[in-house]
């Protein structure tokens, strides 16, 4: 649950890289592969090596997917339930990989906002992105 | 064991060298803190963490931070041996502090926040690499001695 508060550090970020959904999903995926190499098992359908037009679309739906939990805060179950079947049945990616992509998200905020990313803004980022991962693994089992 | 190509450890030196010690330790501690409030547990003798403004002030979070990374700054330079060099930390941590090893890794990837933060593009996905790999080894040897 995010409070008011909360809720308008998540907007406030938002505001910030919304319209560089595919530059950000694109860097956010890379750091993933390139600082835990484990996690490239799940995408093999992007190339080995990595294909640049492959990185920079599938980042921009991965970012896409934030955008609609950012405008759904006050109901993510409903608004990620396709995604959290997805996640279930079809990818099936081990829950202990979110945490990765999670440190991975706040070093590209932190990076690209520097002065302007707040501790505030790192505390809220983190604890809505970590109930964006629980959402879409509570269909596991 | 942390194992770095010699790329990476030539990268992490030259930052290492550009980074300020108290500013960047104090702000890790501080964001650790924040982002994760029941780390705090260990640090009531503080004084005042009440709010996020509070802890990062906090002048006694400022001077415990830059102690921290201090020492983290001594493992940069004996990456080959961090457990015999986090050794005696180790048992400290166990022994008297009881802090759960988790902790270390929380802080170690605060830190790699605050890297990035404060180094903005410099801190490429390789420079990255190098320091998860870092603040993990250190991890480890910091829980090494647990029993």
């Amino acid at each position: 649950m995010l409070s008011a508060q909360e809720r308008a550090h998540v907007t406030q970020v938002w505001d910030l890289i919304a319209g560089h959904e595919a530059p950000f999903g694109a860097e956010l995926l890379l750091r993933l592969f390139t600082v835990y190499p484990s996690t490239k098992t799940y995408f093999k359908h992007l190339g080995d090596p990595l294909d640049e037009v492959q990185l920079l679309s599938h980042g921009q739906r991965v970012l896409e997917a934030v955008g609609v939990a950012v405008r759904h805060m006050d109901n993510l179950r409903a608004a990620l339930s396709p995604l959290a079947d997805l996640h279930a049945h079809v990818l099936r990616v081990d829950p202990t990989n979110f945490p990765l992509l999670i440190q991975c998200f706040q070093v590209v905020l932190a990076s690209h906002l520097q002065g302007e990313y707040t501790v505030e803004m790192q505390a809220v980022w983190d604890k809505f992105l970590t109930a964006l991962a629980v959402v879409l693994t509570e269909k596991y089992r | 064991m942390v194992h770095l190509t010699g790329e990476e450890k030539s990268g992490l030196t030259a930052l290492w060298a550009k980074v300020n010690v108290e500013e960047i330790g104090g702000e890790a501690l501080g964001r650790l803190l924040v982002v994760y409030p029941w780390t705090q547990r260990f640090f009531e003798h503080f004084g005042d963490l009440s709010s996020a403004d509070a802890v990062m002030k906090n002048p006694k979070v400022q001077a415990h931070g830059k102690k921290v990374l201090a020492s983290f700054g001594e493992g940069l330079k004996h990456l080959d041996n961090l457990k015999g060099t986090f050794a005696t930390l180790s048992e400290l941590h166990c022994d008297k502090l009881h802090v759960d090893p988790e902790n270390f890794r929380l802080l170690g990837n605060v830190l790699v926040v605050v890297l990035a933060r404060h180094f903005g593009k410099e801190f490429t996905p390789e420079l990255q690499t190098a320091y998860q790999k870092v603040v993990a080894g250190v991890a480890n040897a910091l829980a090494h001695k647990y029993h």
